[in-house]
């Protein structure tokens, strides 16, 4: 089974000023989760964006001169670069930061599908609770999070899907593997929106489309993420050891309310990961793939369809059932988690071009459209109308006393998979089999000998000297079970290495 | 976009009632949502009460 994860940037508004700072409201967003003062321990090392899977280093991004005006703008602040970023790890072993002006919350990594909805619906409740205090300070519910990628008007933000991949799987098999997969999972994956946008240029009210993202994909392939974003992004940066591992890094995904959308969106992209391995996946080539996530989502009403390089045509429920198709021949049986995907992935295909109604609750942007066509008939409105627009944010709003997608959860009308006992154990701790518990159990035990943090690595003060706890090729379940459990009990956590140091020289 | 340029639109559903999906693994699965309609009047009273003009002030920075 392979580790994946997902990192969200959320959106924050404060309307009790003119004008927000994003940069101190981020910011002190995330102060506000700390009941002590921020200090620095986060190691930058290892995160180099600049570097692109397909071997080579670029001299810089796309973003870098919007970057540098921000800079200068920001420099007059009293805060340092690390002040301003305020990054945390959490007894769950996520991150949570300011990342560009958002509150980024990043799941630890996850072994299965039930322990990442668990850890994502526990980012929506840290970052919540992190407003509530934030407005208790401000003496009012001036802070709003939404859990979405636009702002209507040009600006995204994302909600990046992270996977685990071997280095051994050459990256063009990726990218063709993961292209037409990745143009057509937004008919499962979208979270809807209503108008069409592009990057930093005019919003146009009215249509309603399938996706949040789509509108903003400009290149097929890309090491960029802020601008010229990628249906692929390149980013080779592995947090792993880089000689055995990739880090598939998407970030064309939406970010998404419905457990069911998120279970099928990270659990069909493992399933098209194991057919890659296995040289299994369909030999699908678009024609011209950029161009066919827009008109796909576009497409409410899944008719589209696109020209791949050989002359054909298929539509997106087209592409997605050859991908299903060759999954269950190929992963059938493979386990439980798998069989389960499979079956719900054949399934929502065909309720899809059969009967959409039975997907309101499971996918969001059926939820979204479901919930804006009924206000239209109510209020005798058209798509035109720029309340479709505002209705369309708050459904992303992640507070339950306001949003609406987490109103029909109230209501028990949607498909959950998370109990609420689950969640507030996810915002505790981590998975169990994953480095990402290992890491949250040593914030939770150690978090005052911690030195620096980071994906791969734990370094720990104690005496004259530091103590490292690498865990770039930590990903045997077993493993990190019992590496867990030495960190649990030690009196220290330089006993802790030496334990852990001694159990690894035995096995070897 | 003019809602007379809008394509031909499916009728959305009014009725939500995913069926129950199979569990995700054994000692508890997904639980199926609670029959019938939404609660109409207080999901509408919410949808309501937000500002029109909402989406119109929402300003972001550009992220990743």
């Amino acid at each position: 089974m392979r580790l994946f994860g997902i990192e969200t940037e959320y959106g924050i508004t404060r309307d009790d000023v003119p004008e927000m700072d994003p940069v101190v409201e981020s910011m002190e967003l995330v102060r506000a989760h700390l009941a002590a003062s921020f200090e620095r321990r986060w190691d930058y090392a290892g995160e180099d964006p600049r570097e692109d899977a397909r071997g080579f280093r670029v001299s810089g991004l796309q973003q870098d001169r919007e970057e540098d005006e921000f800079a200068k703008a920001d420099a007059h602040r009293p805060f340092s670069f690390h002040d301003m970023k305020s990054d945390l790890v959490l007894p769950n072993g996520a991150r949570f930061y300011n990342d560009h002006t958002h509150p980024e919350y990043s799941t630890p990594e996850c072994r299965t599908i039930r322990d990442l909805l668990a850890q994502d619906r526990a980012g929506e409740r840290i970052v919540l609770r992190a407003a509530q205090r934030r407005n208790q300070m401000l003496g009012g519910g001036h802070v709003k999070l939404y859990k979405n990628n636009t702002d209507f008007h040009g600006h995204s933000y994302g909600c990046h899907d992270n996977y685990l991949v071997s280095r051994a799987v050459p990256f063009p098999a990726l990218v063709a593997g993961l292209v037409p997969f990745l143009v057509s999972r937004q008919v499962i994956a979208g979270a809807g929106k209503v108008g069409t946008e592009a990057q930093e240029s005019g919003y146009v009210p009215g249509r309603y489309q399938l996706s949040q993202r789509a509108d903003f994909m400009e290149a097929e392939l890309g090491v960029d993420t802020m601008h010229n974003r990628p249906i692929l992004n390149t980013r080779d940066e592995p947090h792993a050891d880089r000689r055995k591992y990739r880090r598939l890094h998407l970030i064309i995904g939406d970010a998404n309310m419905c457990e069911y959308a998120t279970a099928l969106k990270v659990g069909t992209t493992r399933l098209v990961l194991d057919l890659i391995e296995r040289g299994a996946a369909p030999e699908i080539e678009l024609d011209q793939p950029v161009a066919a996530v827009k008109q796909l989502s576009r497409d409410p009403d899944l008719k589209a369809v696109v020209r791949l390089k050989n002359g054909r045509r298929l539509s997106a429920l087209e592409l997605q059932e050859s991908y299903c198709e060759a999954a269950r021949r190929e992963l059938a049986g493979s386990d439980e988690e798998s069989d389960w995907l499979l079956a719900e992935w054949g399934d929502v295909l065909h309720l899809l071009a059969r009967d959409r109604s039975q997907l309101v609750g499971k996918l969001d942007w059926v939820t979204k459209q479901w919930l804006l066509e009924t206000f239209m008939r109510e209020e005798r409105i058209g798509w035109d109308d720029p309340w479709l627009a505002s209705l369309d944010l708050e459904y992303h709003n992640v507070d339950p006393e306001q949003g609406l997608y987490l109103g029909l959860e109230a209501d028990k009308k949607v498909w959950r998979v998370t109990t609420d006992d689950a969640i507030e154990d996810a915002v505790r701790n981590g998975p169990r089999d994953t480095r990402g518990g290992l890491r949250g159990v040593c914030v939770q035990r150690f978090s005052d000998q911690i030195k620096s943090i980071q994906w791969e690595r734990i370094q720990f003060s104690g005496g004259l000297c530091t103590h490292n706890l690498d865990m770039g090729d930590l990903f045997n379940s077993e493993d990190v079970r019992g590496c867990i459990d030495i960190f649990q009990h030690a009196h220290s956590p330089v006993d802790a290495l030496a334990t852990w140091s001694h159990r690894k020289d035995m096995e070897t | 976009m003019k809602h007379s340029m809008m394509p031909e639109r499916r009728e959305g559903p009014v009725d939500p009632m995913p069926k129950s999906p199979r569990p995700l693994e054994e000692g508890g699965g997904p639980r199926r949502p609670e029959s019938g309609s939404p609660d109409k009047d207080n999901l509408m009273k919410r949808m309501r009460k937000v500002d029109p003009k909402q989406a119109e002030r929402y300003r972001q920075r550009t992220g990743e």
